[in-house]
Order: C-alpha cells, then structure tokens, then sequence
C-alpha cells in the first residue's frame, strides 16, 4: 500500500539551512515527503490556514518572527498540526520553552543527522495524532462522569422532594396530633434530608467543578456583607450547640474582588465546618483585615475551639473525598467535597486557602482574595498579546465631598503598565497636569474617572482635555487626539449606586474603551 | 369567597399528593395532572387560578405546557409556577421567559412555596395562616 507524502512546512529565512535541509530530505524515497518551503511568518500563517500540512520546521529568529512568539502563532494558525522547532542557538531553555508553548520536539541545527530527521518527522506526527486522541478520550471521559453526576443528582432529588413533602406534613399535624417521641422521630428523619440534599448539591457542584463550567464573575465585593451574611445564616445552627460564633472586621477593611455569591458559599462551607467540628459551647469566630505578608490580599481567618486536624493532614483535608474525622462519628457526616469545592472556588478567584491546626485545640482556616483595585481590573484587558510598549496613563480626580473615597482604590504600582499621574487632586492642581505628561513621554492612552457633584467634573474634564491638546510632546510623538485622550467624559456615580456597583461600571467603561482602541489601531496597522 | 383553583401538573403521584394535602390545609382546591397533555386539557377543564407545573413530564415537558397555554387566551392569563428538580441554572432563565411566575427547585420548601403561590395570586401575606413549622431552607 502506497503512503500519502508527509506535507512538511519548512519555515527559515536562512538559505544554507534550508539547502542543508533539503538535501537530507533528497535521499529519501520521492513520494515520502512533499516540502514547502516559506521565509516569512506571516507567509506560513496564511499557508496553514489554508489547511493541508503534516507538519511545520519552524525556525525561530524569522524577519517578522521571533523566539515563543513564533511557535505560537504557529499553533494559533493550525492549532491541530504539530510543530518542530529549529534552534541554532544549542538553547536547552529556549527548546524547553518552545516545548511548554506548544511545540512537540526541537532539532538543533548542526546536529541533525542525516537519516534521523525523517524519522523525527514521522514520529512527531504519530506522537502528536497519539496525544489528540488521548486528549479526545478524556474529555468524552470527563463529559460522561459530569453528565452522570448531573443526571443522578437530578433523579436522587424527585424522590426526596416527597420524603421531605411528608414529613413535613406529618410535623405540622395535617394528618393528625402527633405524641413527642413520634415528633422527636420525624425531626430526625427531616434533618437526614436535609443532610441528603445537600450532599447531592454538593454532587452537583462538584460535576461542575470538574468541568470548569462553574459561574465566576468576580467583582468589586463588600467583605463585611458577606461576612454579616454568613453569620446570620449559621447564628442559628451556632446557637444550637450553645455555640458563641463572632466575627471582627479591622474598620475601613477593603473590597475584595470576588463573586459576590461564590464568597457567601466559601464563607459558608468554612464556618459551618467550624461549628460542625467545635463542641458543645466552644467558640467559633471570623476574622478580616490587610494581610500581612502582602498588602494586595485581604486574609480572612475562620478559627475554632474545635476538635484540630493532625497538622500532617492539614494539607490533605482539601483533596477530594478526603475526610480528616472519623466517618463513624456522628454529626461528622458529608461526602467531604465540602472543602474541595471551597479551595477550587478561592483558587479560581485568585486567592488562596490553608489550615493551621492545634490537635485537641481548633483550626485556623485562612483565605486570602485579592483586593479590589481599578488598575489591577484594568490589567486585564491587557492580555499578553495586545500589551503595548508604552504605558497606560490613568488619571484620577476627585473633587466634591468625597474625595479620597475613589483615590484610595487606586494605587498605580500595583500594575505593570499602568501609571498614574494625579490623584485626589483639587480643581486648582490640575494645572500640574500638563507638565507631568510632558516629562512621561508619549503615552498610548489617557483616561480619567472623574467624580463630581455638580458642575465640576465637566470643567474639569474639559480642562484636561484643553491641556492635553496643547501638549507638544503628544504632537511629536505623533498621537492623535482621538487615540490619546479620547476617554475624558466623566464617569458620574448615581445617587442610588453603592461603591461597589460604581467602581465596577467604572472598570467596565474603561476596559470597553480600551478594547476599542486596541482594536482600532490593530485596524489601522493593518 | 370561594377557595381558589390550583392545577398541580407533576408525574410524580406521591409529589401530587403531598402538594394537595399541603394545598388542601391552607384552603385551595387542588386539580391533577401527570403529563404535558392532559396539564393543557385539565387547564381548560378547570380553569384553575394558578398552576404549578413540573418540567419533567411525559408527553412533551413543561415547556410544551407553558407554550400551549400561551396560544389559549383564556388560559395565557393564569400565573405559573414552575417546581423543577433540574438544576436551576439554564432552567430558570429559560422558564422565566417562557412566562413563568416563579422558579423553585426541588426538593421545594413548603413555606416558600406557599409564599409564591401567595404572591402569584395576589393574596396580601400572611392572609392565610399556613399550618406548618417553618423548616428553614435546607
């Protein structure tokens, strides 16, 4: 049976190379491999978009290509083609790298042998057509486990609907008096599926969880909320057990940037595991304030006088399944997702979450989030491709009875590539304006959130724009108006807005605008 | 004045059953179906004041209901509630625009679902004096 010619992109600027590499392929069979040869990037992305190519040598210091960078565009062009990367350079790191980026091998040039390089051709096909199935397989493998899980957790909760329908028809005498120990009986019936059902949501989650199809959407989250929340929600179950549950906020303690509802849940699982593992008439208290080690978290601390953890589990109580307590003991009882469903939920919002525990003594269960920061939600319109070589200029002023209340949101070191030239300032220090901008150089765009009462912030904004108008700096450097300053309008707070909800609409309007312009300019570059 | 009408459309007998006694104690008159079908022909049957519909059903789903009402003027008016053991997510969206009144999810807390029906059929709370301990959401 005859073989398809192995389609192979050969993409290298460099003449010697490509004769080098032409001749071994010269000595093989005629119909075992079909080379095209291109000197550009951009002429081998249009080429394996077009479909058709085995596999791509890709060199990587190319005239419109360097380094990672090319290996990925390769990968974005034809995501489905494995890539073999040429180096000269004899760069382990580089080649590793390449690897980490995506590419499936790397050839070091002069030390090609011969006979070998059309092998490694063939095996890297065979390797890469391996590895998408074996990708393929476990995703229908994760579907079917998550379908599953969905589906039994669907059928487990009719039947319990009308376990606890009767029940409760039962307590509330509907079908006649009941004596206190049939009473006494049917609450513990009732408490079992309550129990129950919250196993299968946490079934349920976890399905989730796996799939990555859990709903994050963090945002400019009051911590003090969610805590009074929580607190009210276990006050109850606390109380029960003469438990004494606390909670004490530093004052002024920042927003965190959370899903609201995802917060309540972690805060839930947390303390409910305290109170569940304190005994009788211990304590139970949640703590907030600026975490020490890094001023960019806020720590939340879940203690009790509970029964502790081996400290060489504290670790492990975290994984799956895993349950630190006897599963005998009662009380104890759960499908031990809790805790894992908790440290996916922190870790996907970009905090963190450990146990310190004293055996006999209690835990410590701390989470940190990252604390709400305009720059830092800004950042993210920047991914790693559109980062432009100048910086982002964010100017912030506040005038009226407020100020200060926007400004200590925003502290510029906290990004890369954003910089701040004035805050909190008076309407008088806005002339100091222009010379800072003159003294930073061009920069790609300027944006302003301005909060006003009244008539102040279009002055204001019509000010600035008046001086970033005159600015010869900008002239040379040959921004235009519309890409250096287009987003002066004032961002006005409504009356009924809290903080949280405004900040978010001012990230929300300054992102937007930004995704604007990237795209404009990628436009008009062609 | 004379107790009000309400249709329970759910497959599950026993589900029905509790639903009435529960209903039955807080003075509505309860109707049945078990399936997609005969939840339309029992609405134009009884013309019931509220509805309280499941979304897995034989012979269509709650969905179908929901539509076939729709398309009958006199039924189009009536206030659904839908009590659904699938998961909430996509569900709730999907019945809210489908008109919906409600979304509860089972296994549904009497007392809230009470409340609904209260809302739904513009009863002042507290009107009725619901004969049960409040459980709490589990």
């Amino acid at each position: 049976m005859k073989e398809k010619p192995l389609q192979i992109l050969l993409v290298e600027d460099n003449a010697g190379d490509v004769r080098l590499l032409r001749e071994m392929f010269s000595k093989e069979k005629r119909d075992a491999f079909q080379l095209t040869h291109l000197l550009r990037m951009s002429e081998a992305e249009t080429h394996l978009a077009k479909g058709g190519v085995d596999i791509v040598l890709l060199d990587l210091g190319l005239p419109d290509g360097h380094g990672l960078e090319t290996v990925r565009r390769a990968h974005a062009a034809a995501p489905e083609v494995p890539v073999i990367v040429l180096t000269g350079l004899d760069d382990e790191a580089l080649a590793a790298e390449a690897m980490n980026a995506g590419a499936q091998d790397y050839l070091i040039k002069g030390q090609i042998e011969n006979r070998a390089l059309p092998r490694a051709l063939r095996h890297a096909v065979e390797r890469h057509r391996m590895q998408t199935e074996t990708d393929l397989i476990r995703t229908n493998q994760m579907q079917f486990k998550d379908e599953f899980l969905s589906h039994v957790s669907h059928e487990l909760r009719s039947p319990l609907t009308a376990v606890r329908q009767f029940v409760t028809i039962l307590l509330d005498g509907l079908a006649g008096e009941l004596n206190l120990e049939q009473r006494q009986y049917l609450e513990i019936v009732l408490r079992n599926v309550k129990q129950l059902h919250s196993m299968i949501n946490d079934l349920f989650e976890v399905s989730g969880v796996q799939a990555g199809k859990l709903k994050i959407e963090p945002q400019c989250t009051s911590v003090s909320d969610a805590i009074g929340y929580t607190v009210n929600t276990l006050q109850g179950a606390a109380a029960a057990k003469g438990i004494v549950l606390s909670s004490d906020i530093a004052r002024k303690v920042p927003s965190v940037c959370a899903d609201p509802a995802r917060l309540r849940q972690i805060l839930i699982i947390l303390l409910d595991n305290a109170i569940k593992f304190t005994p009788q008439n211990g304590t139970v208290a949640i703590q907030a304030r600026i975490f020490e080690e890094d001023p960019d978290f806020l720590l939340l601390e879940v203690s009790d006088s509970g029964c502790g953890i081996d400290p060489d589990k504290t670790e492990r109580i975290f994984e799956r399944l895993f349950q630190a307590s006897d599963p005998d003991a009662a009380d104890h009882n759960g499908l031990g997702l809790g805790l894992y469903i908790c440290k996916d939920l922190v870790t996907r919002q970009g905090g963190r979450i450990w146990a310190n525990s004293t055996p006999e003594q209690g835990s410590v269960f701390s989470v940190i989030f990252p604390i709400f920061s305009l720059p830092k939600l800004l950042a993210q319109a920047f991914t790693e491709e559109r980062q432009t070589e100048r910086s982002i200029t964010l100017v912030v002023t506040e005038i009226g009875s407020q100020t200060g209340w926007l400004s200590n949101e925003v502290r510029a070191d906290q990004c890369r590539g954003i910089r701040e030239l004035l805050r909190g300032s008076l309407y008088s220090d806005l002339d100091i304006l222009l010379p800072k901008i003159d003294v930073a150089g061009p920069e790609e765009f300027f944006f302003i959130a301005a909060m006003t009462d009244g008539i102040g912030g279009e002055a204001i904004s019509k000010r600035i724009r008046k001086q970033l108008d005159s600015s010869e700096r900008l002239r040379q450097a040959g921004l235009t108006h519309s890409t250096s300053h287009r987003s002066l309008e004032p961002i006005k707070q409504d009356s009924t807005e809290s903080k949280e909800v405004f900040l978010e609409r001012v990230a929300t309007d300054i992102q937007a605008v930004i995704n604007e312009e990237i795209l404009a300019r990628q436009v008009r570059n062609g | 004045m004379d107790s009000r009408k309400i249709l329970i459309v759910d497959d599950n007998a026993d589900i029905r059953l509790g639903m009435h006694l529960r209903l039955k104690a807080n003075q509505y008159e309860t109707f049945f179906a078990a399936d997609a079908f005969s939840g339309v022909a029992e609405a134009r049957k009884h013309r019931p004041d509220l509805i309280i519909l499941d979304l897995g059903l034989p012979a269509g789903d709650g969905f179908t209901v929901m539509e076939r009402l729709k398309q009958i003027p006199f039924l189009a008016v009536i206030p659904v509630i839908v009590v659904s053991a699938r998961d909430g997510l996509g569900n709730q969206k999907r019945a809210y625009e489908a008109g919906a009144k409600a979304f509860l999810q089972k296994p549904v807390n009497d007392a809230e679902l009470l409340a609904v029906i209260r809302q739904a059929l513009g009863e002042p709370a507290g009107t009725k004096k619901p004969t049960l301990l409040d459980q709490g959401s589990v």
